[in-house]
Parts: C-alpha cells; structure tokens; sequence
C-alpha cells in the first residue's frame, strides 16, 4: 500500500531529515513510527501526503509513483488520505462542526448526510456535546480531538497521524489509539508517529524506529 | 491510489453522481459567500456604495444624453429643406418635380406647397392684412417643395447634407434651396461626441468597479489565508477554493448594480417635479425618460459580471503565486 524506496529528504535549509529510508506497508496495516524528536517522523508522514516531495528515492502508494502524480490530481488524491497534525489547524471562525464538516462539504454531500457523519465522528471523539462551540473555547486536548474527528469523517482509506495524542491525557489518548485502531479493522491503512513509547509498546503493533541522521 | 483500495471503504453516498456533488458544492458556495458577505456589514457596505456611485455616474450621464435626444428628435422639430421653384413653374409642373424628388433615397417625405397655399399661411402667421393689402394682388410666392430628409441615409454629416443639396440645386426648375438642417446636423455631431464621451466614462468607471471588487476580494483572501490553507490540505482543488470568491464577487457587483438603480430612481424622483414645471413653461408635454427594465437589467448583468471578473482575477493571483511556493 505505502512503500518508500531509498528515500531522502533535504530541506532547503539544507537541513537532513530522512536518509535513504526503505518502508512498505500492507494495505490494512497499521504501524507505529518512533524515533527522537528531529529523527524525520513528521517529514515521514508529509511525504505520504505530498506535503513534501523527496530530494532523492520515491514513495509509492497503492501501486502508483507520487512524483508521477500531477499537480492537479493532488487534491483528490488527499481526500483518501485523513492527516493529523500536531497542531490541528482549526479555524476560529467556525464551530466545532463546521470545522469537522469541511472535508464532506468538499466532497458535496448533502446536508443531512453530512450532519449524520459528523456527528458520528464527534461522537467517536468525545465530543458529541462540543458541536456548537468555537475552537477557542476548546482545551488543548479537545482541539486535537477535533482535528482527530476531522480527519476521519470523510472515511480515508490511509490516516497519517502526528503525535496525535501529544496533547492529551493518557486515558484519553489510550481511547485515541482504539479509535485509530477501530478504523484500522474496518480497512484503512495506518501510520501513526509517536514518541510515546509505554502507549505504542501496549498497541502491540510493528514499530519502526527512525534514528537520527547523522550527516 | 487505486480505485480497487479507495473504494473498499466508500459508501453509496460518496459515490452520489457527479451533477449532485456539484449542486451540492454551489448551494454551499453560495451560501457561505452571503454569509459572509452579511456578517462584514461595514466592509460589504463601504464596497458597495462604491461600487453604486461608480455605476450612476455614468449612468446618470447616459440617461442625460438620453433625454436631450428624445427632445431634439420629437416630432416638430424634424429639419425640412424648402425649395423655392422659378416663378413660371405650375402647380402641375411641381407636383411632378417633387414626385421626382421624393424618389430619392435620402428623401423620407416631399409634399409640394403651392403659391396659394403659402399666401394663406403668411397670412395667418401675420396675423394682420395690412402686409397683403400693400402687396395688391400680387402674390410674391413661388411654387415650392417641402423635402423632409432621411437624416440616416445621410449619414448625418454636413457634407452629405450639401451634396444633396447641390443636387436639387442643379434641376433647372429650382430658383433657390432655403436649409434649415444645419443645426440638426451640429447637434447630431454633437452628440456624436457626447456618446464617445459616455462610452469613455463607462469604461473608466466599469474598470473602476473591477478594481474595487478584485481588492476587496484581494482582502478577504489575505483574511482567510488559513482557512485556505486548511482545505488545500484536506483537498481541495482550486476550483473549489476559487468558487465562494467568485460567488462573493458576483454578488458585490450585483447588489452594487440594485444600489446604484436604487439611487438613480430617487435622484430621477428628485427631478421630476422641476422639469414637469420647466416644461409647462415651455408648453410641451416633455417627460424624463427614465431607467427602462431593458437598461436595469444591463447595469445589474453587467456589474455582476464584472464583480465576478474582478473576484477572478484577484483568486487567480493568489492561486497561482501559491502554486509555485507549495
């Protein structure tokens, strides 16, 4: 589903993230990547994404050469994929829903569908009775829920999550991971970046660990 | 990604057809852009009382023009050339010579005035036989022809008007040729010039309006940058974030057009009185022309679709300037 074949990346800063990486995923799988902070996780999951195109090698996802994809088919091909951020970009001039609605509105759902999804991934999330807020009334945790429940409500068939549950309390990151992993069984591919170590051992899942590039 | 993957997971209202999805995505557009649109009162206010002042400039001056026009062109004041025919010429003979006439492409209307007739007409416009009565018997007026030229086959110029002339001028049987189009000929001219003028205004005012759009909507992007940010993300192809810009546009430019329309109404309201009294003065029964539904209509089509021009040049920038940093 996911593989990476001899990849690097460079930033233009000249910074080295990620040195001749070779990865491959089974559709269905789900993985958990570690490594320090600065050993390339994140630069990982954008390239999954094609928020960062490799100085050298190349990603293939679902049989098909990113670098091969043109500029134009990049939007569709991120609507399969549900990207968590560290910071999970709300917009503050929305509430709750809104903000979880975008990506069904994207796809043009009608209006009753799209009450009915996102008040099943807010549901999932913890949040069922948040929808009428505003991102700034949120704690931090609940923000990264948001973002969680954002990501999910369009169904992707890959979800790429950074330090998802960074923010929250292990209980609830703990109930994070099951949410991850009940997508997990319905089919998606998943790729999740963790430092935290006692939560990935308990997932009992393939755990690659990045180490730092040494240039 | 291949389909086979990707669609594993879908369900049958994600793969809803195509025609749907787009209706879906426009109502949201639309929707969203009038949100907005309501929710920036003063933004959207000051936008579009610029906007309507810029559109009623122009059109005020145009239905000006307008109204000027229909009062040189009523009736009465059509211009008419009148032949004086040699004195030995009959009343016969002038028929025949203003049949003749009449056959000329540039002539719309020959009638022949007799010497008689042109008597009794002095006459009456005298008033008084005191004239008559020292004249004797003797009637001092010719046969004569009145042409009512077709001032369109004439192309309205004073060269094509003496032409003409100077081919009546060349009949043997006419004494001498009396013109009163010339100054018909100069205001049409004139208006001419006017018109060339109006076309220059509306097309500074209309670039106006287009820069007024394509800044406000510069603005909002510059506002909304995050939010631009975020779908692109989560997917979102151009056309997707063009579209409630554009619909923003439109309607700036549209509700600027109902503003303007609005204002020229009470202003042609304002004058109404004045120039009904003006005109009993001047014993016509002359009326403002006002905005016909056909000019509404063009002012509203218009400014929307120069909001909506304005709205895609300022996105498109955008766009493309992002294109090239992601």
């Amino acid at each position: 589903m996911i593989e990476f074949k001899g990849v690097s990346k460079r930033y233009s800063t000249g910074q080295l993230a990620l040195y001749n990486v070779n990865l491959s995923l089974a559709a269905g799988e789900m993985i958990f990547i570690t490594g320090h902070s600065g050993s390339g996780k994140s630069t990982l999951l954008k390239l999954v994404a094609l928020l960062e195109r490799p100085s050298k090698g190349e990603v293939i996802v679902g049989g098909r050469p990113l670098n091969k994809l043109s500029q134009r088919n990049i939007p569709h091909y991120r609507r399969r994929i549900g990207f968590i951020f560290q910071d999970p970009h709300l917009l503050h001039d929305r509430t709750v829903f809104d903000n979880v609605a975008m990506p069904l509105l994207l796809s043009g759902l009608a209006q009753a569908d799209i009450r009915r999804r996102v008040q099943a991934a807010l549901d999932k999330v913890g949040l069922a009775n948040k929808e009428k807020n505003y991102p700034l009334m949120l704690s931090a945790g609940e923000k990264q829920r948001v973002g969680i429940a954002r990501a999910m409500v369009n169904r992707p068939t890959i979800i790429l999550a950074d330090e998802p549950t960074g923010n929250l309390d292990p209980e609830l990151a703990q109930d994070i991971m099951y949410t991850f992993e009940q997508f997990n069984e319905l089919g998606a591919t998943v790729l999740i970046a963790s430092h935290d170590h006692a939560l990935v051992e308990r997932m009992r899942k393939r755990t690659i660990v990045l180490q730092k590039v040494n240039p | 990604m291949s389909s086979e993957t990707a669609s594993a997971k879908n369900t049958p209202s994600q793969r809803q057809n195509p025609l749907k999805i787009w209706l879906h995505q426009q109502r949201h557009a639309i929707q969203f852009s009038l949100e907005r649109l309501w929710f920036n009162p003063i933004s959207t206010w000051i936008t579009l009382a610029t906007i309507a002042i810029a559109l009623s400039l122009p059109t005020s001056l145009y239905l000006l023009v307008h109204n000027l026009q229909t009062l040189t062109d009523s009736k009465s004041e059509i211009p008419t050339i009148t032949i004086f025919l040699k004195p030995n010429i009959s009343e016969q003979e002038a028929k025949d010579q203003a049949e003749l006439i009449a056959d000329f492409p540039e002539v719309k209307h020959a009638r022949v005035m007799s010497s008689n007739e042109a008597m009794v007409d002095f006459q009456n416009r005298m008033g008084s036989d005191d004239i008559i009565r020292s004249l004797g018997k003797v009637n001092p007026f010719p046969n004569m022809i009145i042409v009512t030229p077709d001032l369109t086959v004439l192309g309205g110029t004073e060269e094509g008007m003496s032409d003409f002339i100077a081919r009546i001028r060349a009949s043997k049987n006419v004494e001498s040729v009396a013109n009163d189009t010339s100054w018909i000929m100069r205001l049409h001219a004139i208006f001419k010039i006017v018109n060339r003028i109006l076309l220059i205004v509306f097309a500074l005012l209309g670039l106006t309006v287009l820069l007024v759009i394509g800044n406000t909507i510069r603005l909002d992007i510059e506002n909304r940058k995050e939010e631009i940010r975020v779908t692109r993300l989560i997917g979102a192809t151009n056309t997707y974030i063009r579209r409630p810009f554009l619909y923003n546009g439109l309607w700036l430019g549209f509700f600027g057009g109902v503003l303007s329309l609005l204002i020229l109404h009470l202003a042609l309201h304002f004058l109404k009185e004045p120039v009904a009294e003006l005109a009993l003065r001047y014993n016509t029964n002359f009326s403002l022309v006002g905005i016909s539904p056909v000019l509404s209509l063009e002012i509203l089509v218009v400014s929307a679709i120069l909001g909506l021009i304005g709205a895609w040049i300022a996105v498109g920038r955008y766009l493309r300037q992002r294109e090239v940093s992601e």
